[in-house]
């Protein structure tokens, strides 16, 4: 198989799994009860209509009456046009929901993003470096630190500190100061501090030890020999060797916790984001919302993971095709 | 519903509880409750021909309420125009369209920039915004609008005809589920008489009418909303930019929406031509309001944030909870405000087949048991220690600053004094027992059932919800210890409460059951009252504090919803009165001076107090936080209602 | 991924060269036969038997209940000491070997000395401490030694001085807003955190290693279809789904603990199955294959037992993420409130932290501690079973 050929399966396979995913999701949401029906049912009770005829009504607005396999079409197609509804939660299109969540989570999250990917690897080399010395230890002990420590738990101890205590950052985030000025950037900084503690742990773990694999290995001791600078034995010879498995960990990695984390770090510093959409249109069961933003993590995972296979692949001649 | 411009949930346990109510429509979400524009105030079936009208009322009702506002005196120069005016608050709106909006913090939020037609005074009189209201008999009521309102081009003067069309149109119109449908029955006869004057005629007489809310009304422009209603789009008008982002508000508010951030909450700019300056009869510090530069509400939903941005001054109010009032007021950057309010937190007891699952028949049917749980549970120690001390008692259905308050009768008080203890409860506990087709008793001091084996309860409470958790453990440790109960406490989400367990599903319509002698016949049973105790809900319960409900100190006339058995329409635990409830309520609709309301009322809330249908606990106060530097909060029920002179002290 | 490495330690096939092996597997299995037995006895007579109210007991005059949870984590324990610390005692010389590996980092001994209290105190602590009852009028007690603004407790249980309230040894770590001892929840919190621990692991164990090793084996379109489960699985958005089912179910503890170890394997089931695949092409698994052994039998005595190093490596990642995910869905307010979880213990404390502090530093600080000890732990762990990188490191 040759490359070309992979990456089309590889992309096509991404395509079936959002299917998948996204199928299994309609199903649950069909067969949940509709708050909105029955909703329709109490008004009307309320007003001396009649309860049954109400929810006919309501069904047949919503198009619930129509046979299962309709609605499932009409579902596929609405996703396929971007036409993912009203928000109820919110007053407002779907898709303008979670570009504009988007936005918030994007002024956090890619700081976040960039500070993991550079300080981890760096951290994790520095540290197999010098491993079973102090400075391992110190070097492990804090990313350990950042690993370790909820991000939530941090989060709040940060806020009250440096947020209440000390006033030196708002405790109320504002979305009305520009992106690009210094209050948003004040404002970001303990969010991102909390999330590129907790995330480069990870990464430097990994990097550590594989990069402990190469320190000693035959190639870096002929490059030593030779006269090559440490930085560029280092920069060189064991770096980008790491690099190879280290994408993968990276992309998961951050993919997790873009999903994850996130969630809590905005609930804390109040930033209405990604995250806090999807919990809150859950809570306030928007089914439109719960859908479109499912779609949204879904997509981003699943683009993750293809990227993460193709960096593999490409990263590393060994690794033949068809052997995933 | 005067408006209530700051934030008001002060404990988590109001949110959910409100919400709900709103969703119903069933609470006169009074004073607290802010400007829900919501359902708020039952369709309260009146029948009276009382002459009296509402000013002589009003005037009767000094004082009840709290504190006044501080006059203020003519010859001080109008304040400054300065700051902005920060809030917070714990939950994003959904929408902020007048229409639909059944939201508390929405209403709020949509206050800022769109006033309602009237509010309350401190002294609990009906202060005239947009037009007034006036009748003769209590039956026909007449809205004089005022001249000097605009809405935003294109739009032009606010006439009779919006209203008359609005209510018509919309709120008595079927396909609309509009918030306050439920206010506007099909048979409230509307009428335009002239440009700027239409009247209402209700089935019935109601000579507090204004008191339910229901005659609360947005001015909608006809223009804007005429198309939707010829083409029947119910979500097209719920979708309107206009309606939602609050275009149309022209002079209408004392602020106009600049930005609505979904996800962050809303900012609004002062209006520089704000009707109320012109009107007559209103304060003097009306003049030239109002007084801040603009007005923003922040979406934050951690608590230690909003309390944090109170204290850093980021936010100038916030509520504030029980724990940390005392702190605060001795904070410099803070002054607290301790507001009584009509918010109750009872335990409701299932009395439908499917509560009472210890064993056979169901205990909470009978009277003496309901007492004998009231009377095993200690109010002050719960306000003590859950509440520290900041919640009053709860005897009857009525909260003590109300003038309805039976204050001379001699009120039975559960689980204070001599009717609190293991000794009384255990006795009324008994009497149950004799009235009960089932063999229970107790085992030392331990309720056993007629197989010997220990009573067990559930006590459902709102996930989440720290005080109403404290509050269950509280009950459950004092049913172990004064009735040899074993209440099990769970938390359960609100809205899986509300479809599970408290909505029932509705038996035929004239279905009927008897007791106590009478026989009690559902003509429109609803999910809150789906019928007789044979009409349950899906999942069996037996006690919760998930709901607080709203006491209607303003018209106690709407508690009926609550109490009269058949026809209430909501009813939940199945309760059917012993007492002649229609019968009272009845005299009280027909009542003619406030001395024979009065005596009505205190019949009622005695027997109410005997009959505990929801085992009554306590009244937790609104605990609210400003910043210092605000001239104008006071501790009032009606609080807010003179926001528009709020301002700033340099 | 079958990238050929060089024979490796643990690779050896340790029975073969023992000669025991075939008898003390079957030890282990005896072991694990002969306790589990009596447990099942006593959950069948608390099913059967005793209605649903009794506590277990009862009959023999104690009022002690065994929750179903509880029946799990037994059987859980004995696994875990038939499998992971008998052999362990059975194999002196590996045993030797790997810790004098491990003990060469300091911090990852310190960690296991940790992870051990823990596992006592969350074993024997809830037997001894029961769960605290609440208390409003102690609410908000500080610490002993330590003192509060009088304004913030209901009543002081010990002495107020210039307006604060000063600790007592009754809440040795202080109290909460019910006015339960925080030292108390914690140490049943600890009992919670096993159970969590144990649980899901065990759950996330036997589905990722099972379909691991079925994957490697079958091979063809059931390979396919399971790996591709597992991608599927890996591309879900988790939290999103706990958020779906517990907001619908309600977040009891069990369901929590299954959830985590449901949707947590895809890693275990990817390693498991590499690790078969590789070994399948070792040369003494064809030779084994000649002789007539069965794919069991291979799958039993030498693939499960060649991968126990990256399933306890494995372990060493989930647990904490187990930990975390419980306290997170906690602060949500998603958890189960009527346990004692350090999570739930953090959500409570929260509103208060301005003022009292220690609700929420008590359980966080043990949280970070035990979730920072995996870390180590399964950071000496590779290094120890992975000697190649460490013995190059060494000259």
């Amino acid at each position: 198989m040759g490359f070309t050929r992979y990456v089309t399966a590889r992309v096509a396979w991404a395509g079936v799994v959002t299917f998948i995913i996204m199928t299994v999701t309609f199903v649950f949401i069909a067969f949940a009860p509709n708050p909105e029906v029955k909703r329709a049912a109490t008004q009307a009770a309320l007003q001396g209509g009649d309860p049954t005829e109400a929810v006919e009504r309501v069904r047949e607005l919503r198009g619930l009456d129509q046979p299962l396999h309709v609605r499932y079409i009409d579902y596929v197609t609405s996703i396929a046009t971007l036409q993912w509804g009203w928000s109820t939660m919110r007053s407002q299109p779907v898709t303008a929901a979670l570009v504009e969540a988007l936005f918030y989570t994007a002024q956090y999250s890619v700081p976040w993003t960039l500070l993991t990917i550079t300080i981890g690897p760096l951290v994790g080399l520095y540290s197999s470096a010098n491993k079973y010395s102090w400075r391992d230890h110190v070097a492990t002990g804090f990313a350990f630190f950042g690993y370790a420590i909820p991000n939530f738990f941090f989060a709040i101890i940060l806020l009250l500190v440096f947020g209440v205590w000390l006033e030196w950052v708002p405790v109320i985030y504002r979305t009305t100061v520009p992106v690009f000025s210094v209050e948003n950037a004040i404002q970001l900084v303990l969010p991102v501090f909390v999330l590129v503690t907790g995330s480069i742990g990870g990464l430097m773990r990994v990097s550590r030890n594989e990069s402990s694999e190469y320190m000693n290995a035959d190639f870096v001791k002929t490059a030593r020999a030779k006269g090559v600078s440490p930085l560029r034995a280092y920069a060189l010879h064991i770096l980008r060797p790491t690099m190879v498995p280290l994408s993968t960990t990276m992309v998961g990695q951050l993919l997790l916790l873009f999903a994850g984390s996130s969630l809590l770090i905005e609930v804390v510093f109040s930033i209405p984001g990604l995250g806090r959409l999807l919990f809150e249109a859950t809570i306030a069961q928007d089914t439109n919302l719960v859908l479109g933003s499912i779609l949204v993590f879904v997509l981003v995972a699943v683009i993750g993971n293809l990227l993460q296979d193709i960096t593999y692949t490409v990263l590393d001649p060994r690794i033949s095709y068809d052997d995933r | 519903m005067p408006r209530k411009p700051f934030e008001i949930e002060r404990d988590d346990r109001y949110m959910s509880r409100r919400e709900w109510l709103s969703m119903l429509g069933v609470a006169g979400a009074a004073g607290i409750a802010g400007c829900g524009g919501d359902g708020d105030g039952t369709d309260t079936p009146g029948s009276a021909d009382t002459p009296t009208d509402t000013e002589a009322t009003d005037q009767t009702q000094t004082q009840d309420f709290g504190d006044t506002a501080t006059p203020t005196a003519t010859d001080r120069p109008l304040p400054e125009v300065s700051g902005t005016y920060d809030t917070v608050s714990s939950a994003a709106y959904s929408t902020l369209n007048p229409l639909f909006n059944t939201e508390d913090g929405a209403g709020t939020a949509i206050g800022y920039a769109l006033d309602l037609g009237y509010s309350f005074t401190d002294q609990q009189e009906v202060f005239p915004q947009h037009y007034d209201l006036t009748t003769d008999d209590g039956q026909v009521w007449v809205f004089d609008i005022r001249e000097n309102l605009q809405f935003s081009d294109p739009y032009g003067q606010v006439t009779a005809e919006d209203y008359v069309y609005q209510i018509q149109e919309l709120h008595q119109n079927d396909t609309f589920p509009t918030a306050d449908s439920s206010a506007w029955p099909a048979d409230v006869n509307v009428t335009q008489n002239s440009e700027f004057e239409f009247q209402a005629e209700l089935p019935s007489s109601n000579i507090l009418w204004p008191q339910t809310f229901d005659p609360l009304l947005y001015p909608i422009p006809q223009d804007l909303v005429q198309p939707y209603v010829e083409e029947e789009d119910v979500e097209g008008m719920k979708q309107d930019t206009e309606l939602l982002e609050l275009q149309f508000t022209g002079n209408l508010g004392g602020y106009n929406l600049d930005e609505w951030n979904r996800g962050s909450g809303t900012s609004y700019s002062r209006s520089e031509d704000y009707y109320i300056r012109d009107i007559p009869n209103a304060p003097d510090s009306f003049a030239e309001a109002p007084y801040f530069e603009g007005v923003t509400t922040s979406v934050v939903q951690e608590q230690s944030a909003r309390l944090g941005a109170l204290e850093t001054g980021e936010a100038d109010v916030a509520a504030i909870p029980p724990t940390r009032f005392e702190e605060f007021r001795g904070k410099d950057s803070v002054e607290v405000y301790q507001i009584p309010q009509p918010y109750n937190v009872p335990l409701a007891v299932n009395m439908r087949d499917n509560g009472w699952n210890a064993g056979p028949g169901n205990l909470f049917r009978h009277t003496p048991f309901r007492q004998a749980l009231a009377a095993a549970v200690n109010k002050n120690d719960l306000i003590e220690g859950v509440y520290r001390g900041l919640a009053k008692p709860h005897y009857t259905w009525q909260p003590e600053f109300s003038r309805w308050y039976p204050a001379d009768a001699d009120l039975p008080t559960y689980g204070t004094g001599d009717l609190y203890g293991a000794s009384v409860a255990q006795d009324r506990a008994m009497q149950a027992f004799e009235m009960s087709d089932h063999d229970y008793s107790f085992d030392g001091d331990t309720m056993v059932n007629p197989d010997g084996d220990q009573v067990v309860l559930d006590l459902y409470h709102s996930a989440g919800q720290e005080t109403e958790r404290l509050t269950g453990e509280f009950v459950a440790q004092e049913l172990g210890n004064n009735l040899g109960i074993d209440v099990t406490v769970s938390a359960i989400d609100g809205t899986r409460f509300d479809s599970q367990y408290w909505q029932g599903q509705s038996a035929e319509a004239g279905a009927t059951d008897e007791a106590y002698g009478k026989t009690f016949t559902w003509e429109r049973p609803s999910p809150t009252n789906p019928g007789p105790r044979s009409a349950t809900s899906q999942q069996a319960w037996d006690m919760s504090l998930v709901y607080g409900l709203n006491t209607f100190p303003r018209n106690p006339l709407t508690n009926t919803a609550f109490f009269d058995g058949a026809t209430g329409f909501y009813n939940p635990v199945g309760y059917y009165p012993e007492f002649d409830a229609a019968g009272l309520f009845e005299q009280a609709r027909q009542a003619t001076s406030i001395d024979e309301l009065q005596s009505a009322f205190t019949e009622i809330f005695v027997n109410l107090a005997e009959e505990q249908p929801y085992v009554m606990l306590v009244f937790p106060d609104s605990l609210t936080g400003y910043n210092p530097d605000l001239v104008g909060p006071i501790e009032n029920f009606s609080n807010g209602w003179n926001f528009p002179a709020w301002y700033f002290e340099e | 991924m079958a990238t050929q490495r060089p024979e490796r330690f643990d690779q050896v096939n340790w029975e073969e060269v023992a000669g025991a092996g075939r008898f003390s597997l079957s030890t282990n299995a005896k072991g694990l036969l002969v306790t589990t037995i009596p447990l099942l006895a006593l959950a069948a007579y608390d099913w059967l038997v005793l209605d649903e109210r009794t506590p277990t007991f009862e009959p023999v005059g104690l009022n002690v209940d065994v929750p179903i949870l509880d029946y799990m984590f037994a059987f859980t324990l004995l696994l875990f000491a038939f499998y992971v610390v008998l052999p362990l005692y059975q194999h002196p010389r590996l045993t030797k070997y790997y810790w004098r590996e491990f003990r060469r980092n300091r911090p990852a001994v310190v960690s296991l000395v940790w992870l051990g209290v823990v596992f006592v105190l969350g074993l024997v602590g809830p037997l001894l401490i029961t769960s605290p009852e609440q208390n409003v009028l102690h609410s908000y007690q500080p610490p002993v030694y330590l003192s509060v603004n009088a304004a913030n407790a209901a009543t002081c249980a010990g002495e107020v001085v210039d307006g604060m309230c000063f600790g007592t040894w009754q809440y040795p770590l202080g109290t909460t807003r019910a006015g339960k001892g925080v030292f108390a929840m914690l140490v049943n919190g600890f009992g919670i955190t096993l159970k969590i621990g144990f649980i899901s692991t065990f759950i996330a164990v036997v589905l990722g290693a099972s379909v691991g090793t079925v994957s490697a084996y079958a091979g063809g379109w059931v390979d396919e279809i399971l790996m591709r489960y597992v991608d599927i699985q890996g591309s879900w958005p988790t939290l999103i789904m706990y958020l779906l089912i517990i907001y619908t179910f309600g977040g009891r503890l069990w369901l929590l603990i299954l959830l985590l170890g449901t949707f947590s394997w895809e890693g275990m089931a990817r390693y498991v199955r590499s690790k078969a695949l590789s070994i399948s092409e070792e040369e003494y698994i064809k030779a084994i294959n000649m002789s007539g052994a069965s794919a069991f039998r291979v799958v039993r005595r030498h693939v499960v037992p060649n991968s126990a190093s990256s399933i306890i490596t494995d372990i060493t990642l989930l647990i904490p993420g187990f930990l975390l995910a419980e306290a997170q869905l906690s602060f949500l307010g998603l958890g189960d409130t009527s346990v004692d979880s350090w999570g739930q213990i953090i959500a409570g404390g929260r509103d208060a932290l301005a003022f009292a502090p220690w609700i929420v530093l008590a359980p966080g600080l043990v949280l970070f501690l035990t979730i920072l000890a995996f870390n180590f732990v399964g950071d000496a762990l590779l290094d120890a079973l992975n000697p190649e990188a460490a013995a190059e490191a060494e000259r």
